[in-house]
Parts: C-alpha cells; structure tokens; sequence
C-alpha cells in the first residue's frame, strides 16, 4: 500500500481542481485570520498553514445537527422520508490526530452497530492527510502515537508531507490510488532522498514538542485515581460550555430532538453534539447519575483514557491535539491533569 | 455551507463566532480563536443557544388585533394603521403622549434610527430601553465621578491585574468570558476578593469572599475605605493631582470603622481589613461590578463608592485597574450610546443644551424637543394616569423584565395604543392592538457596542425568516409613514450619520470595522481606539475625577414579621432574560427547565421544605410557585430566583422601589415569605 509518489506543490491546486466536476473538494482555508474547512468552490485552499482548524473535520460524517428524517402524518397515514446524504467529497489537508479521531469514530458509528448516516458520508469521502512539519502550540500527539505523522493507525486514503517545494504523496488505499492514476501526469514516483527528507522532518518534528505525556503511567495511574482530589480540583471553575466534547475529535455523543414545523403537521428528527460535561446529559430518572463536575471532568479523562482502550483493542481515545484546553473557558488544561495522573506513584 | 463571521447577541461580553449556514438555516457555529474577547472560547449559550432563531413559533406577518385575537396583516396596512393611530393621539394630547422603548438586544444604528424616530417624527423624548433596569445607575454615577458612564477598562486586560475586586457579579455564569480573564489572573497569582451574599463560583478560587447583606455595600466599601485611609494606604499623588472632594470622603468614612461596618454588612472587622489591605496594596487593581452594585435604591450611590475606592488608591486610568461595570445586554452599551435615553442625544449630548440640539435640529431638519422624556420605569405611571397613551416597544418584554409586573399588566392595559415590534408573540406583545414581526442577530448586519465599549460587526447570515423585516428597515419605514423621511441603503450609511453627529464614535465605519473592533472614544478616522480611559485626565468637566461623601441607606423592604425573607432576584448561565430565546433550545432547557428559589438548609427546615419541594413564594405583590433548592451557598435569611421564567415570574414578587436618581428598581432585595406549596 505504501507506494511514494512526489506532487509539485504548484500543481496542488490543479490536482484539487480537477476533481471538483466528481466531488465536494474541502479544504483548509483562512477567513477573517481563523483556519476552517471550506469548500474550495468558494474558498482559497491554504497549502503552506501550521497547526489545524479549531473545529476538527469529524463534522463531515457527524455534523453538529443533522436532519435524520423527517415524518408526517395525514388522514391516518404515516409517511417517513430518510435523508441521507451522500454527497462525494474530498477532504484535503486532514492532520494526523484529526485522521486518528475519524478512525475511532468508525470504531463506533461503524462496527457493532452501523449508523447509515455515518456510513453513507464516510463512504463517500476521499480523506486526504497532511503530515505535520512542526508542532501545535497546545499539541501533544506524538505522546499519543496519533502524530504529527500518520500511520497505518490514521484513516487516510493519501497521505501528503509537505517537503517545501513538493508533497510526498503515500497512497492509503485504493481509492486514493484511483485518484492519482487518473491524474499521473502530475505525479512522478519519490526517490530515496525525498523519502529520507520526509523522515528527517518527522524527527526534527517530534523533537519540537513543548508537552510530552507518558501514556503508560496515565493508563496506570487511572486504576487508582477514581477517588483522587484532582476531579473536584481541576474541574472547580467549568462552566459547562460543552465546548470541550463539541471540538473533540474523538467525541460522538449526540442527542436527537423532534421539530415539528408551526402546524404540527410535519416532523423532523434532528441529531445534534452532545456533551458528558453538562448536567442535563443521559438523564435518568431526572437525574444526571454523575452529579458532580467532578465526575463529569473524570468522565471524560477516563473515557479517552480507559474505557475507549478497553472497548477498541487499546486504541487511546485522545488524539493529542490540544484543542480542548484551547477552547474551554474555564482554563481546564489537559496536558495539565495527565500531567497530574503521569507523576502519581 | 457559508461561514459569516459575527458578533454574539447575548451578554455584553462581545464574544465573535461563526454561523454555519445551509440552505438559509444557521446548522453550526464556530468559535473565533483570534478575537482578544473569545479567543476561540464560547459559553454554552454562544455554541447552542442559537436553535431560536429557526423556531416555528418565530412571528412571520404583522398581526392586528381583532377583539381577543389577532389577525395577519400587510405591511402597509399595518404601517397605515399605525401612523394614522399616533398621529392622531398627537393631535389630540401632544408628542409627549406618545413614549417609545428601544431596545438593547438591537443593533446601533436601530437604536440610532427609533430614537430618531422618536425625537424627530413624534417629537418627544420619551425614550427609554432596558439600561434603564441594570445600568442606569452606571451611566449616571460614573459620569457623575468619571465623567463616563462606560467600563473603564478592557476585558483582556483583566488578566494582567494584581488584585481584582469582584462586587455584584457572578461572573461565571453572567459574563463567562470575563470570568476567564479573572481565572487566569489568578492563575498567574493574582488576588481575588469577592464581596457576594450567595458564594458564587468563583469564590472557589478566591483570596477572600466577603459575605456582605444584600444592599449594604455603601457601607461595605465606605469600611474598606476606612481602613485605607487609616493606614495610610491612600494614593496622596493621585488623589491631590486628580481629584477633588477627598476631605468629605474622609469625614463620611471615618464614620465606619471596621466594627461599625461589620455590624452593618454581617462581615467580621478582620476581613473588612484584609480584603481592603489586599485592594489597596495590589499594583493594579481592578474593580468588577454588574448588578448586584446597580439595581438597588442606592444604585447610583454604590456605583460612585467604586470609584471612591479606585480614585482614593490610584487605581484608575492605567493598565488592568479601574471600574469595570460588566454591561447585560449584547448591546445595552451601544443602546444608551446611541441617545435611547430620555435626556441625551447619541453620544451623551444633552437635549436640554441648547447648542447641542441645535446641532441635532439642523442635521435631522426639524425643530426638536427641549424637556428630558419618561424613564421606562416613570412612564409605567403615566401609562396609569393616562398623561402617555401610546407605547411604542421594540425589543423589549416589560412583563417579564419589570419590577412588580401586576402593576406592569395594569399600566400596559391602560394604554389606548400599543405596538410591539419582536420576533415572537411575548408575554408583552400578546396585549398589543399592532405586532410587527423584527428579525434576528442572523438576519440583518448592524454594529453591536461590548460592554468594554468596543464596537463590533452583526453580519447578515440568513434571509430574514417569512414576511419579517430587519428592524432597522422597519424603523425607516414606518417614519416615511409619518411623514419623516427616512432613507438608507444599509446600516452603514446610518453609522456614518452616527460617526458625523457623536464624537466618540467619529472615526467609525464599517470599512474600518472589517480589520475588527474599534473602542470608543474613537474620535477621527485614523483613531485606534480606545482600549482604557481617564489615562491622564477624567473625561469629566474640568478633567478631575470627583470624590463623594455618601451616607449609608439601607434597602426599601426589608424583612419583618409577615414577611421576613429577603428574596434577590438574577439571573442563570444558562438563559437569558426573559427566556423568549433561550427556553427555545432544548440544550439550555435540558440545564434548567424551569424557576427555582435558592434557600439555605436552616431556612429549608424552618419552612418546612425538602430540596425540589414546591414552594410558595409571596410578597406585598404577588405570590408564585415554585421548585426549592436547598443549598448552603447562600446566607440565612436570603433567597434567590431567577427571572427568566414566566410562569413563575420573580417580578410578580419584587417591588417598584426606584434609586431617586437613576429610577432603577431594586430589583435585588425584597421582603417576602415562603410556604410549603
């Protein structure tokens, strides 16, 4: 599967646009200073950015609210109409941690249970990843193992390293490699030294990172941190924004509403983000069985830490990429806590 | 899917986002990591709150009431109607029977354009919004010792103080994105002293938390003043360069020595002492207010004993200190801005000034009205001896959000004409003879002013939903109906009328406004901004900063034998006012679905009530029913609910009682009593 290919960074563009007739071509692009996916018709892709968009491309195939189907009834019938979407996309420029997040988000939209919505917009996507050439601020990936290169561990179907005035293309799957044949006029095979530049640049990389996590003593040190002062200690100021589960991702808790329009006549069954951080979340018998913000901080480092291992063959549930403490008001910190758990005798 | 970038439109934080939008509905949001404010934060009601704007309960024609119902309506026949109705009661009772309530959940130039409205085609100062509720008494008693009634600071600036004074504030869960500078100045080693009768969360992590009686922190800060003036902890430079008025401060406070002081506010002399060592000694030292200092008899007096205290230790006028009054509203800042305020122009010009009404009479081409208008809380009382006659809403839902809402309902039912222009059917709008459906913050583009004075773009997102107009649009046109001209291609050819007629805001345009926010004053064109004021003279005549002598006074309604709780009224993270859009979105009602009464477990066991009990709350007023919260966090004596619930309405319970001078209600301390329900 690893054939290496060599992309001219000036024909990036033109490689992309060639497949907009066939596909949605989505893209990391720059608007008003802020790095979003966008859609390359009406966005200019970014080919040279550092770090990733604050809202990971898992909203591709699980999106904030998505219309499930919608049903009516009349004179006594009841009619439902599914919408499932299967518009074809091509997603590129997709980091490593975001590449792992979607491969554990197949593990559960995916294997005991199919999701048809999930399945329908996650066989319809080309995702096309991009290596990282130097760390993100709050980042701490290669820790994970997700980054900040990919490995046969990410989903990808091509794999880009940017190496300055080229792309090293690693071909993921065959999808991928239909892609490339279709347009091979503009790819030449790599060559040893462009191969050993890339692995130069993951070194450099991977030696840049200002957090490092010892994966390990975490894992260990969560079998006996249950009752631990740490949850109430760093969970005291959340305010339950939510924010922390929506930018995860790895995070696929949803919850699912009915919207009937004005008339009562027509209905529509919406899933939208959920979050294991607020109060309200899986209510039972009115209440919430975690209680505390304590339990709700603890939750969530035991779920990415311990319950996803347990449940996906020891995959870790945390990709590493830090945008949870980037975006919780609260200043709650992650690396912070695992620091916390990874001292802890 | 399109992605526009705008301004929040809940709290006075000023946080930015995106608007994910498909087929003309709003379907994501996106946080903004480069915003100073937000930094790629949002508080749950910026990621989830916005499920209102899609509702089916949206208001999508004008309606016209017929007997109990209303029935839908054409624009023109509407807008016909409507002058036709308050043409003739001018006619017949004058302009000042007419009073308009703008609104500060609208954008600038609305609140610019209805106060235009007001002034220039109906010809009276009757114009009031909701500031005069949580911040009239800021707007007066900072101009009053400042010489402006605005946040003296900015927001990100909080983060690098010394030593921050939390008064009246719960930060968290009022303006989240406040807090987060407060939590990471703490981080960094800051001191915070909090002065709350509820433990609010952010005690958790403060230095002190001073447990004061509701209502008597004249006599709080009148101590702490005390105790710097004693030992010596003034700033003498400061003081006799930049003020004038100290000897009758130190006469007035050296009434209130720590132990008088903690018989009065219930807190022990030692922490009197301490939290004023630690406000005095901070390098910069920053004071937060929001309405626990405002809605009180003493409004005015509580907010010029802040500025006592920054003035007596030179903390104003730089970096990370000042008095920070935190503003509710998205845009209650830019609504009294914008002269939706009976006594001033945009920009705080006085009508009763002749010069500066001149200046308005010739730009506007018509004579204008010399007499400051009604307040929204004096025009109650005009609504019920018939001297006003028509009421003209935008925005706004008085039988929610006004004290003592029977009398509300009372004073409302007198008028013999009544419009609402909103974008649902609110408790307000269901008794108007006209409703005009408004639009969004996602519908129209305008400019919102943060509460750190900092003037921001509302971009248009979506179409607005059904046969409804931007407000702004409506506004024009309905002048045009009576026979003022009002003509705009867009908002942005009203803010360049704003930036000719205010000078604080002079040098603003939408142009410059696409590189981000500007704060004013911005008074010229190549003006940066302003991101804290007074930095070496006070905006105040003169350019001192005035120093008073204030007596202490205690609340109106107190506690007695019938009733003998103090209730205090608020707000919850989690909604928003009057809960119109908020209690629409199933995440936020999910939190909290429904009005609740805080109390204290001793109390609980007095009244005989469990946690989740009904209760029974009444007072002088009104009574309602609701659930109990039994916790420790608030004192003896004390209960708290929130106002966002309509069917169980704290302000059926509070009362009327108004600062002389601001006419804010007291809407934090009343008596009532509480029973098993």
């Amino acid at each position: 599967m690893s054939e290496m290919k060599i992309l001219d960074k000036t024909k990036l563009v033109e490689f992309l646009e060639k497949l907009m007739p066939d596909f949605e071509v989505t893209v990391p692009s720059y608007n008003n200073g802020n790095l979003s996916f966008s859609s390359m018709a009406h966005a200019r892709p970014e080919i040279d950015f550092a770090g990733r968009p604050l809202v990971p491309p898992k909203e591709y195939f699980f999106p904030q609210q998505e219309e499930m189907f919608t049903f009516a009834t009349k004179e006594g019938k009841a009619t439902i109409k599914a919408h499932i979407n299967k518009d074809k996309r091509v997603i590129w420029g997709i980091r490593p941690c975001d590449l792992y997040g979607i491969k554990t988000l197949d593990s559960v939209f995916l294997s005991r249970y199919v999701d048809s919505y999930y399945h329908a917009r996650r066989e319809n996507t080309i995702l096309m990843g991009l290596n990282c050439n130097e760390p993100c601020e709050a980042g701490f990936c290669s820790s994970m193992g997700t980054g900040p290169f990919a490995t046969n561990s990410n989903a990808f179907d091509l794999l880009f390293t940017n190496l300055g005035n080229q792309f090293l293309v690693e071909i993921g799957s065959k999808a991928g490699e239909e892609l490339i044949e279709r347009r091979a006029n503009l790819f030449a095979t790599a060559s040893d030294e462009e191969k050993n530049k890339s692995n130069e640049i993951e070194k450099q990389c991977k030696q840049a990172f200002l957090y490092s996590v010892d994966q390990d003593r975490v894992k260990a040190a969560l079998t006996k941190a249950w009752d631990d002062p740490l949850w109430a200690e760093e969970s005291k100021n959340c305010i339950l924004c939510g924010g922390c589960n929506f930018i995860c991702p790895t995070c696929y808790c949803f919850n699912i509403e009915d919207i009937a329009d004005e008339h009562e006549q027509n209905s529509t069954r919406v899933r939208y983000w959920d979050s294991c951080q607020l109060g309200g979340y899986t209510q039972m018998a009115a209440e919430n069985t975690r209680k505390t913000q304590a339990e709700r901080l603890r939750q969530r480092i035991y779920d990415k830490f311990s319950y996803v291992p347990a449940r996906h063959n020891g995959a870790i549930g945390c990709t590493g990429c830090g945008r949870c403490t980037e975006v919780c008001p609260s200043e709650i910190n992650i690396t912070h806590i695992l620091g916390i758990l990874g001292r802890q005798k | 899917m399109k992605k526009v970038l705008t301004t929040c439109e809940f709290c006075g934080c000023g946080c930015n986002f995106y608007l994910g939008v498909e087929n003309n509905r709003v379907v994501a949001v996106y946080p903004c990591p480069s915003h100073p404010v937000s930094q790629g934060k949002l508080c749950i009601k910026g990621w989830r709150g916005h499920d209102y704007i899609h509702s089916p309960e949206r208001l999508k024609t004008p309606l016209i009431r017929q007997g109990d119902k209303f029935r839908e309506a054409s624009w023109d026949e509407s807008y016909k109607l409507i002058a036709n109705k308050l043409q003739q009661i001018k006619e017949q009772h004058g302009s000042d029977s007419i009073a308009v309530f703008s609104s500060s959940k609208c954008t600038n130039e609305e609140n610019y354009l209805l106060q235009k409205l007001a002034r220039a085609a109906i010809g009276t100062n009757n114009i009031d919004q909701c500031a005069r509720l949580c911040h009239s008494s800021t707007v007066i008693g900072l101009a009053q010792t400042f010489g402006s009634g605005a946040m003296t600071n900015s927001i990100p600036e909080i983060g690098n103080a010394d030593v921050i004074f939390v008064i009246g504030s719960n930060t968290s869960e009022q303006h989240p994105l406040v807090a987060n500078q407060i939590i990471k100045a703490v981080k960094g080693g800051a001191k915070l002293i909090i002065a709350d009768p509820r433990q609010i969360q952010l005690t958790k992590i403060a230095t002190i938390h001073l447990s004061h009686k509701v209502g008597t922190d004249v006599a709080l800060i009148n101590g702490m003043l005390n105790v710097i003036i004693t030992e010596g902890l003034i700033d003498k430079k400061f003081i006799s360069g930049r003020t004038e008025g100290f000897g009758a401060l130190r006469e007035e406070v050296a009434k209130f020595t720590p132990q008088k002081t903690s018989r009065i506010t219930g807190v022990p002399a030692e922490q009197i002492i301490e939290a004023a060592r630690i406000y005095a000694t901070g390098k910069s030292s920053s004071i937060i207010y929001a309405m626990g200092i405002t809605q009180h008899t003493t409004g005015v007096d509580n907010v010029m004993s802040c500025a006592n205290l920054a003035m007596v230790t030179g903390n104003v006028g730089k970096e990370s200190t000042g008095v920070n009054p935190l503003r509710g509203q998205n845009n209650v800042q830019g609504a009294c801005d914008m002269g939706a305020l009976p006594n001033v122009f945009p920009g705080y010009q006085a009508v009763a000034n002749d010069e500066l009404r001149q200046k308005f009479e010739k730009a506007w081409g018509v004579k204008l009205p010399s007499k400051p208008g009604a307040t929204v809380t004096g025009a109650m009382n005009k609504f019920i001896d018939g001297s006003i006659k028509a009421l003209y809403i935008m925005g706004e839902n008085p039988m929610i959000s006004d004290p003592d809402i029977n009398h509300t309902e009372k004073a409302l039912k007198k008028l013999d004409f009544l419009v609402v222009q909103d974008i649902f059917l609110t408790e307000t709008a269901k008794l108007a003879h006209i409703v005009l459906p408004g639009v969004s913050f996602a519908e129209k583009d305008g400019t919102f002013t943060s509460t750190e004075r900092k003037v921001q773009r509302v971009r248009k997102a979506i179409d607005p939903i059904g046969e409804s107009r931007p407000d702004w649009k409506i506004i024009t046109e309905l002048s045009s109906h009576l026979g003022y001209k009002m003509a705009y291609p867009s908002p942005s050819e009203v803010m360049d009328e704003i930036a000719k007629l205010t000078p604080s805001y002079a040098g603003i345009s939408y142009n410059r406004l696409e590189g981000g926010g500007l704060s004013w004053p911005c008074p010229s064109p190549d003006h940066p901004g302003t991101p804290y004021l007074h930095k070496e003279k006070f905006s105040r005549a003169g350019g001192q900063g005035k120093l008073f002598a204030i007596p202490y006074r205690p609340p109106v309604e107190l506690p007695d034998a019938n009733y003998p709780f103090t209730l205090t009224t608020g707000r919850v993270g989690f909604h928003w006012h009057t809960g119109t859009m908020t209690r629409k979105d199933w995440a936020l009602n999910r939190e909290i679905p429904e009005g609740f009464v805080e109390i204290n477990p001793q109390d609980a066991a007095k009244v005989g009530i469990r946690n989740k009990a009904t209760v029974k709350v009444s007072s002088r007023r009104g009574d309602i029913s609701l659930q109990a919260k039994v916790v420790d966090t608030i004192q003896e004596g004390l209960v708290f609910i929130p106002f966002h619930f309509a069917e169980a309405a704290a302000n059926k319970l509070t009362a009327a009682n108004l600062d002389p001078v601001a006419e804010i209600p007291e809407y934090k301390v009343c008596a009532v009593k509480l029973e098993r329900g």
